[in-house]
């Protein structure tokens, strides 16, 4: 028993020494538990609000906040973002389109449109006013670097090649593709049909490069709004633009009767734009604005609203309500946002100084010089292929204007008359048709002989000018040939002449005579050279407005068109006056042997 | 040829009247302000010194610019909304044009303003008159340079027929509508230049021992 009662006994002091400890594990258990539910709580609790915060409605109403918080002392700062500066201003300035139906147009003071209602619907979600100013292709970027706006939203294409002068927000906010509209009865139906042909087009558009690259012909226009007048009456026989533009004329009864649009080509992403510098915050503002807008629906009303194409907008949608996309990192995944358009152009190995140049001048001498002509291989390529063919086409047309007024002059000096006639009727046809019309028929004529190409419209060219100018001068030849004769006649009648002249004797006296006449058609037919660009032929002016519906530029690049053409024809002005002299020089030599054999 | 005659639209005819019209338009034009500056620059060649050289370079220059590199200068170098003295500067398309005619008609006028001069200036009154024969030549010239428009979507004579000329396949047809059109500016143009040639004749005559109109400048 004592050991029992022992044992008991133990087991009671066992019994009160194990309480304590069984108490403690119970308390520490309890404490376990409040603590793990505590920590559970605190991460869940965490948790919850993390993902509040990656959220790009709770990352945007932070950026904002923070702006406001630096307000009024960040208004005055000079470096301050152009977030901020819109904020202390409350008014936001936004490049949009004056004429392009269904996105931007203006009646009066009325803009109205799918882009007008993204710009203030963007204003009312920063809080501020929204003053619009009126851009087009080709001043919408130059704006946004002048600081003369602060957003643009005018259907610009986002491609490689802007991604280095503007900040595309990101995601787009609309997607379309350029489509060649024509007549419906005009064989084109796809990029191959295009060489020889002219396509009107906006300057700025990114996909002229590949236009011209594929043997277009391309007349710029500054806005896309005239494009389908000009279509209309003719003075375009194709022009190129975004789909989205044509789809509200397409919609037109008459028009659809008339035009179809004739292939589509590169599809491009549409973007928002900032300036590069200094508009950090206000680009990250917007691309999580544009992220919610996209999210919530509102791009798709307002397409729906202004009877835009929508499709692009409704998988938008699905891509930036996905958890992946829907936080406020979306619009750097690449799973969530489009790549531009790969539109970049090679650099030309002299590009680094190119720019210097450009730069200097800007800097030391205040000069807005821009040269894309020699900044990229492809531009660099065309300007020397420009070059080389206006001197061949020059020296071709001196030539041919020479060779023919030879021949015209011989016909229309011939004593008899079926030879002298014929030649009088084509140099009076020829004189009686503007050269414009002249140059159309020899390439008309070219073009029924050959397949098109650069040379064969080069060839007409010179062919035109030289017969344009060739049957003048030859006429003054031909009177110089006539006036000779008739003085000839006089002296032999007086019994004075020193010696009948003929054949190539006379007729190079008749050369001397008409000198002046000559060489005045020379220099015309010089003069006249840059002409050939309106049938395709690839000289300088053909090529720069090339490189200039593709680049910026455009007023440097057609200062040195001009500097060159004016440079080159004084020098065939020089030239000319030294073959005038020496011609006339020869004219007094053979008279004064004529005087002396007398 | 009289089946395409007959198959020509109705309103063809008048539209390329009054596309001709727009050609004689752009031709006033450049020749009023080309009257106006060659007769400073003229002006400027007598006075001789400093300033005549002056003039005769600008002369050169102007002389020496191919009117549609100027015309496409003009068309790419003043910004759509430039100001002038406060007031808009956009340049229609028939101005653009006109002006681009102007360096050319501005030299001329100087040169022959500066022959007329030196004839009054001689006594010879009737040879200096030779100057207005010279510059109704240069005007016809001017109206069929202003075809240059043709390039930038002026609607002027030729073109009108060049749009009607891509609705026609064949290339007969179309050759036969620019001669057409060719008979149409050379009617005007020959029949000036008879009267010009007769005009000339008459003072070459009354003038009597007055010098022959000068040689012919190169066009624009």
């Amino acid at each position: 028993m004592p050991s029992a009662i022992c044992t008991s006994s133990r087991s009671a002091r066992l019994a009160r020494a194990t309480d304590v400890p069984r108490f403690r594990r119970l308390v520490r258990a309890l404490a376990g538990i409040v603590a793990g539910a505590l920590i559970v709580l605190g991460l869940a609790l965490s948790g919850a609000q993390a993902q509040v915060a990656r959220s790009p409605d709770a990352a945007l109403e932070t950026l904002l906040d923070a702006a406001r918080e630096s307000m009024p002392a960040s208004c005055a700062q000079a470096d301050a973002d152009r977030l901020v500066r819109i904020l202390c201003a409350k008014r936001i300035r936004i490049g949009v389109r004056d004429y392009y139906p269904l996105f931007g147009t203006r009646t009066g003071d009325k803009r109205e449109g799918y882009e007008i209602d993204v710009g203030l619907s963007i204003g009312r979600m920063l809080g501020v006013q929204v003053e619009f100013v009126r851009v087009n292709a080709a001043t919408r970027i130059p704006l946004l670097a002048e600081d003369r706006i602060d957003l643009v939203i005018a259907t610009m294409g986002h491609n490689t090649q802007r991604d280095s002068q503007v900040r595309f927000i990101r995601p787009h906010y609309y997607q379309s593709e350029t489509v060649v509209v024509g007549r419906r009865e005009l064989p084109v139906a796809n990029m191959t049909d295009l060489p020889g042909r002219t396509v009107c087009v906006t300057v700025g558009n990114g996909s002229n490069a590949q236009l011209v690259s594929q043997g277009a012909r391309l007349m710029l226009f500054d806005e896309a709004g005239v494009l389908p007048d000009r279509l209309k009456d003719g003075t375009c026989s194709l022009a190129a633009q975004d789909d989205s533009f044509f789809a509200n004329y397409f919609k037109e009864p008459d028009f659809s009767a008339a035009f179809f649009p004739k292939f589509g080509f590169a599809q491009v992403p549409w973007g928002m734009a900032v300036a590069r510098q200094g508009s950090e915050q206000l680009a990250r503002a917007i691309d999580l604005i544009v992220q919610v807008f996209h999210r919530d629906g509102l791009f798709i009303d307002i397409a729906r609203f202004h009877r835009v194409e929508s499709a692009f907008l409704q998988v938008q949608q699905r891509v930036w309500r996905s958890p992946e996309c829907n936080v406020d990192t979306g619009s750097t995944n690449p799973s969530c946002i489009l790549p531009p358009l790969d539109a970049a152009l090679k650099p030309t190995s002299f590009a680094p100084e190119v720019t210097a140049i450009e730069n200097w001048a800007a800097k030391e001498a205040g000069i807005d010089l821009t040269l894309p002509m020699l900044k990229t291989a492809p531009a660099w390529s065309m300007f020397q292929e420009g070059v080389l063919n206006s001197l061949i086409l020059i020296a071709g047309a001196l030539i041919a204007t020479f060779v023919l007024a030879v021949l015209f002059g011989a016909a229309m000096a011939a004593r008899t008359i079926l030879v002298r006639w014929p030649a009088r009727t084509v140099t009076v046809v020829l004189q009686s048709s503007p050269i414009v019309l002249t140059l159309v028929i020899a390439a008309a004529i070219a073009h029924g002989l050959f397949p098109y190409s650069g040379t064969v419209a080069l060839g007409a060219a010179i062919a035109a000018l030289g017969m344009a100018n060739g049957c003048n001068a030859g006429q003054a030849l031909a009177e110089a040939v006539w006036s000779l004769r008739a003085e000839q006649g006089t002296e032999r009648a007086r019994g004075t002449a020193p010696g009948m002249l003929r054949g190539s004797g006379l007729f190079a006296r008749a050369l001397g005579r008409s000198a002046t006449q000559i060489v005045a058609f020379l220099i015309n037919a010089a003069k006249g050279t840059p002409i050939a660009s309106f049938i395709g032929a690839p000289e300088l002016l053909s090529s720069l407005t090339d490189i200039t519906s593709f680049a910026s530029g455009r007023v440097t690049t057609y200062s040195l068109l001009l500097v060159f053409y004016t440079v080159v024809v004084m020098l065939v002005v020089w030239l000319c006056g030294k073959l005038g002299v020496y011609l006339e020089k020869r004219q007094a030599r053979i008279e004064e042997a004529g005087k002396v054999t007398a | 040829m009289m089946a395409l005659v007959e198959s020509l639209p109705a309103e063809f005819l008048p539209s390329f009247l009054a596309g001709m019209a727009v050609n004689f338009e752009i031709a006033v034009i450049a020749i009023v302000v080309g009257l106006a500056f060659g007769a400073l620059l003229a002006f400027g060649r007598l006075v001789g010194g400093a300033l005549g050289g002056l003039a005769a370079s600008l002369i050169a220059l102007m002389r020496a610019a191919p009117t549609f590199v100027v015309m496409f200068f003009l068309l790419n170098a003043i910004p759509r909304d430039a100001e002038l003295f406060g007031m808009p500067f956009a340049l229609s398309g028939v101005m653009t044009v006109a002006l681009s005619l102007v360096p050319y008609s501005a030299a001329y006028v100087a040169d022959a303003a500066v022959d007329a001069l030196r004839h009054l200036r001689g006594g010879t009154t009737l040879a200096a008159l030779l100057f207005l024969p010279n510059v109704m030549r240069a005007f016809f010239v001017l109206v069929m340079s202003s075809s240059a428009g043709a390039a930038i979507g002026v609607t002027e004579g030729v073109t009108v027929i060049l749009r009607q000329a891509e609705k026609l396949p064949a290339l007969d047809d179309r050759l036969v509508l620019f001669a057409i059109g060719i008979v149409m500016f050379g009617i005007p143009l020959q029949l000036a230049f008879v009267l010009i040639s007769f005009i000339q004749k008459r003072l070459s005559r009354a003038a009597m021992r007055a010098p022959a109109a000068g040689a012919p400048q190169s066009g624009p």
